[in-house]
């Protein structure tokens, strides 16, 4: 029994930073209707961006994730603003394909400031784990989970409560109407763009410390950060929330009773089973457009 | 005047092995013959039905693995007492089965993925290529996974007692590649111009209306797909026999990348396009490799320049060159010079 | 305009002209290692040591008169790139002899291109029994085969109590190979082999395989992969309370660097190496050794790669002292000198034997093997 509890404790808190990961991208794929492929590469950002302020700049730890996330923003309004304003009203195509060129950029520069070797970046927690019976938990992994959850419910009051968030949901709904009753659709994707990448910078900065970082780190992100967006329903919050939750148990459990081996493969089979039986997601709460 | 430009071309490259005695250009023309086959068969979904299939790289893929499997014989257990054995068949039979093995995943592909559209089409040729990918890393007992399969045997043409020509040194393989991107050329362009491709063409510029006039979108898309994948798996097998190793790395979306990028820059959707394309980003590596310049900056020159072309030329190279020309042919009756004349066309 | 063009073109040719002029002063040597991807820590380190090589060998004046330039090819951890590395460095650049690939199964896939092009190539660190017995006569190896770290670390497991070991090796020709050594000799010895497990070498996440082998009760576990596995490994195990005490093989798993950054996690961990810096005395030549040291610190290159880094310059030494020996710079003259040569090396004197089937050889050096124990953050010899 001992296995499985850990199994799925592990899977509770790698499903908080998928979730992270998801909720970004479900508002960019939706409310912008852009298939972001640079997604992946803001997560990678977040965490070189733990590396520099800690282990280069020496910054204590709870402030460089802020910091890392604050830098993430900044990036994300940055690519919107100099990439996505031109292409508005191009077709997705295009707009994927220049997210392709944008990933490709960022994520050799990386590599030319950083090099391809991994790093690590040192915590101020204990490496002996937190043991409640059966189960052992590390403190790094149990402090990304509770910075996730709160990053999680933060979003959802941002999205649900305040003017901006509806201002965001209403350009979701229907951007024209939007227009007309006086939303700048420019601004909102701007914002919209810069959270989501936020997101993800902060998923990147929360797991770098507890794994290693390097340059392609964005890439299976990119692709699970999909799986967990169509799982849910475009769009969705508690969609893309519960799917991160969902990806990260089947990972687990694969990984644990199945193949260790074909972990990864988890997400991938989770979406081409959706799409052909469920298009629409559990969640959706607007038609699929194809 | 377009057949003899077509004539000289050919003749030009079949001379190139006799004069060019660089045999390490020879090789990154070789390597970019190929590419620009499997950037043709991407041009054929992506430029004529304008479905963006992210995951062509499988079809490349399955394509070098089967042809490599076959070629060197495996033995595998389906289940723990059922020992499935192949013996080692001879190239020009194994490079066949990968073709006709990646055109059948065209088809499953095809018939699964169009349920769905724009950007879930995407994200599902995606997932595709991901999990095959993992099934070649983690399928070790056939196909090794990261310690690659070795030692891929060249392809040997022979009658016995007659003649044999073996495809080991790069003059031959130039060659054979050249033979083969002819091949699918002509393949694609009767396909293109045929009923079939006007369907096609008909699909991708306005779907609800081609079905309403009763266009079989779905038999299209796949036939398609079939010979786009049937082409894509045949460069494949060009690439393992040459390079004689193939690891799981083959899948990488990366790859995928690359075909994009020379589709699109060269122009979707015209088949020049992915001709020029693939030159360019293959030739393109080896310039700026002699000047010195590392792998990570040309990929970043590679993002910002298909970034910039998406911009300023979205129908990529060729239709914007064909523009200009027209455009300059445009005005002849008058003595203007050429800036003139283009200005005044424009 | 035209004054313009003539200028440029000028330049151009006289550009090519100084470049082929240039080319002839040198003896170029190719280098093949992975600099990105899943090794990249190691290959770097191996790198660094070979450029410490070539420069005190060309600050006492070279070879044969001559300087040697290293080219150095990033094979970016991955077999295909391996090969076209081979490729490039052979036919373009038209090195007589390489030294690469660094992981085992990098360098089995550039075997087939030495054979091809009959060029020399010296193998630094690779450990798999496959590559001296293949019946290739342009391998040299420096580095200890699996099956000799296998036999110097037998005596240990008396000492040390072993009843019942794990495994958890890289999914690689040098994982699997090691795991299979090692669970060979522990056979011989009665030792119970509990989990044999592997994972990907780009993979992060190990708690699946660390479960199982929790769960197996054994009192040692066998590591055997790159310095990044390892140090998420050791932290890992830690996290999951793997009670087993963790041994690592290859050589390549640098304490110092699991130190800095496993911490605390890297207490009570045993390594099998094959350089100890910490303390010079105990090599053959220790004043190599400590001349290696200096000028790596001089450099500013992080201490952890000591223990990788002097592959490099001992790989590089005997590559020269081969060329010394044929008295030319060209592929079949350096082979064939290579296997008489004796050099003083960092890791003991480097001589070769002969291993593989008969007429096709393959050469294979006898090194020494060292086990340390991470103590306190501190190495500790064993």
């Amino acid at each position: 029994m001992d296995p499985l509890l850990q199994h799925l404790l592990n899977a509770l808190i790698l499903g908080g930073t998928y979730a992270l990961l998801g909720i970004g991208l479900t508002l960019i794929f939706g409310i912008m209707r852009v298939v972001n492929f640079a997604h992946g590469e803001l997560y990678a950002f977040g965490a070189y961006m733990m590396y520099l302020w800690v282990m280069v700049l020496g910054a204590n730890f709870y402030l460089a994730l802020p910091l890392a996330v604050a830098m993430g923003v900044a990036l994300g309004a940055l690519v919107e603003l100099v990439l996505l304003r031109r292409l508005q009203g191009a077709d997705i195509d295009t707009t994927m394909l220049v997210m392709i060129g944008a990933w490709i950029a960022l994520q050799n520069m990386e590599q030319l400031v950083w090099s391809g070797v991994a790093k690590s970046i040192n915590t101020p927690f204990p490496s002996a784990p937190l043991v409640l019976g059966a189960v052992s938990v590390s403190w790094n992994r149990l402090f990304v989970f509770v910075v996730a959850l709160a990053l999680i419910a933060a979003t959802y009051a941002l999205i649900n409560r305040t003017k901006i968030g509806k201002a965001m949901r209403a350009t979701f709904q229907d951007r024209e109407t939007a227009a007309l009753m006086g939303v700048e659709i420019g601004r909102i994707h701007t914002f919209t763009f810069a959270l989501g990448s936020g997101l993800a910078a902060a998923a990147g900065a929360l797991l770098g410390p507890v794994f290693v970082v390097y340059p392609t780190m964005g890439d299976l992100a990119s692709l699970k950060a999909f799986a967990i967006v169509i799982l849910g329903g475009l769009g969705s919050i508690p969609g893309a929330t519960v799917g991160g939750f969902i990806l990260a148990f089947m990972e687990e459990l694969g990984a644990g009773y199945i193949s260790s081996g074909y972990r990864d493969a988890m997400g991938f089979l989770l979406i081409i089973a959706i799409l052909l039986l469920k298009p629409t997601g559990l969640f959706a709460q607007k038609e699929r457009i194809g | 005047m377009k057949r003899a430009v077509t004539i000289a071309w050919l003749l030009f490259l079949v001379s190139v092995p006799v004069w060019l005695t660089n045999l390490y250009v020879l090789h990154v023309l070789v390597m970019t013959g190929i590419f620009i086959i499997a950037a043709m068969s991407l041009n054929l979904l992506l430029g004529y039905t304008g479905q963006l299939s992210l995951g062509h790289v499988a079809f490349f893929g399955i394509g070098a693995y089967t042809s490599s499997l076959v070629s060197l014989g495996f033995s595998v257990h389906l289940l723990p007492n059922w020992e499935v054995t192949l013996d080692p068949k001879p190239v020009w039979l194994a490079m066949p089965c990968g073709t006709v093995v990646a055109g059948l995943c065209g088809w499953v592909i095809g018939r699964i993925s169009f349920k769905v559209r724009g950007a879930y089409f995407v994200i599902v040729t995606v997932s595709f290529a991901e999990v095959i990918r993992l099934v070649a890393l983690n399928w070790v007992e056939l196909t090794q996974g990261p310690m690659a399969l070795n030692n891929i045997p060249y392809l040997r043409l022979g009658a016995p007692g007659l003649f044999e020509i073996s495809f080991l040194r790069k003059p031959a393989n130039y060659y054979l590649v050249l033979a083969v991107a002819v091949v699918s050329y002509i393949l694609i362009r009767r396909l293109v111009t045929s009923r079939a491709g006007r369907a096609m063409i008909a699909l991708r510029e306005n779907e609800p209306l081609a079905v309403s006039i009763g266009v079989d979108v779905t038999r299209y898309l796949v036939l398609t797909t079939i010979v786009s994948a049937a082409i894509a798996g045949a460069a494949g097998t060009l690439y393992a026999h040459y390079v004689r190793i193939v690891d799981p790395d083959v899948f990488l979306f990366i790859y995928t990348v690359t075909m994009v990028i020379m589709v699109v820059t060269g122009g979707k959707g015209t088949l020049a396009g992915p001709v020029v394309g693939g030159c360019i980003f293959g030739l393109l590596p080896e310039t700026l490799r002699s000047l010195e310049i590392g792998p990570e900056v040309q990929w970043v020159i590679y993002g910002v320049l298909m970034v910039l072309l998406l911009y300023f030329l979205p129908q990529g190279i060729v239709p914007a060159l064909r523009g200009w020309w027209q455009a300059r042919r445009g005005a002849p009756a008058r003595a203007a010079p050429p800036q003139a004349s283009v200005e005044a066309a424009q | 305009m035209n004054l313009v063009w003539k200028t440029v073109a000028a330049a151009f040719a006289a550009s090519l002209m100084a470049g082929t002029a240039g080319a002839q002063d040198t003896i170029k040597i190719g280098v093949t290692q992975p600099l990105t991807g899943a090794f990249a820590a190691s290959g770097n380190y191996v790198a660094q040591g070979a450029k410490l090589a070539e420069e005190e060998i060309n600050k006492q004046g070279g070879v044969l008169g001559k300087k040697i330039q290293l080219v150095i090819e990033d094979n970016k951890s991955n077999p295909t790139e391996a090969v076209a590395t081979a490729e490039k460095l052979i036919s373009k650049d038209k090195v007589p002899v390489l030294m690469g690939a660094w992981s085992s199964t990098l360098t089995l896939a550039v075997m087939p291109k030495l054979m091809e092009y009959q060029v020399p190539m010296l193998v630094e660190t690779s450990s798999s029994g496959k590559i001296t017995t293949s019946g290739n006569p342009y391998i040299f190896r420096i580095s200890p085969t699996s099956e000799m770290e296998a036999k110097a670390f037998a005596p240990m497991v008396k000492k040390f109590n072993i009843k019942k070991a794990d495994f958890l090796a890289t999914n690689n020709d040098f994982g699997l190979g090691a795991s299979q050594e090692f669970q060979k000799m522990l056979k011989e010895q009665g030792v119970q082999i509990g989990a044999a497990e592997t994972m990907d070498p780009k993979a992060t996440d190990f708690s699946a395989q660390l479960a199982k082998i929790k769960a197996s009760g054994a009192d040692t576990l066998f590591v055997t992969t790159a310095v990044e596995q390892a140090t998420l490994i050791l932290r890992q195990a830690k996290e999951q309370q793997v009670k087993a005490r963790i041994i690592t093989t290859g050589g390549s798993v640098s304490p110092d660097q699991l130190i800095a950054q496993a911490g605390a996690a890297a207490d009570g961990s045993y390594h099998l190496v094959f350089f100890t810096p910490w303390f010079p005395e105990a090599v053959k030549n220790p004043d190599i050794a400590v001349k290696f040291v200096g000028l790596w610190n001089a450099k500013g290159h992080n201490v952890g790669g000591l223990t990788e880094g002097f592959r490099g310059w001992d790989g590089l030494h005997t590559i020269v002292a081969a060329i010394a020996a044929a008295g030319k710079a060209e592929p079949e003259a350096i082979r064939a000198a290579m296997w008489n040569v004796k050099v003083k090396g960092i890791n003991g004197d480097i001589a070769f034997i002969k291993q593989g089937p008969a007429g096709r050889e393959s050469a294979q050096n006898v090194p020494s093997v060292y086990l340390v124990k991470i103590d306190g953050g501190k190495v500790v010899r064993q």
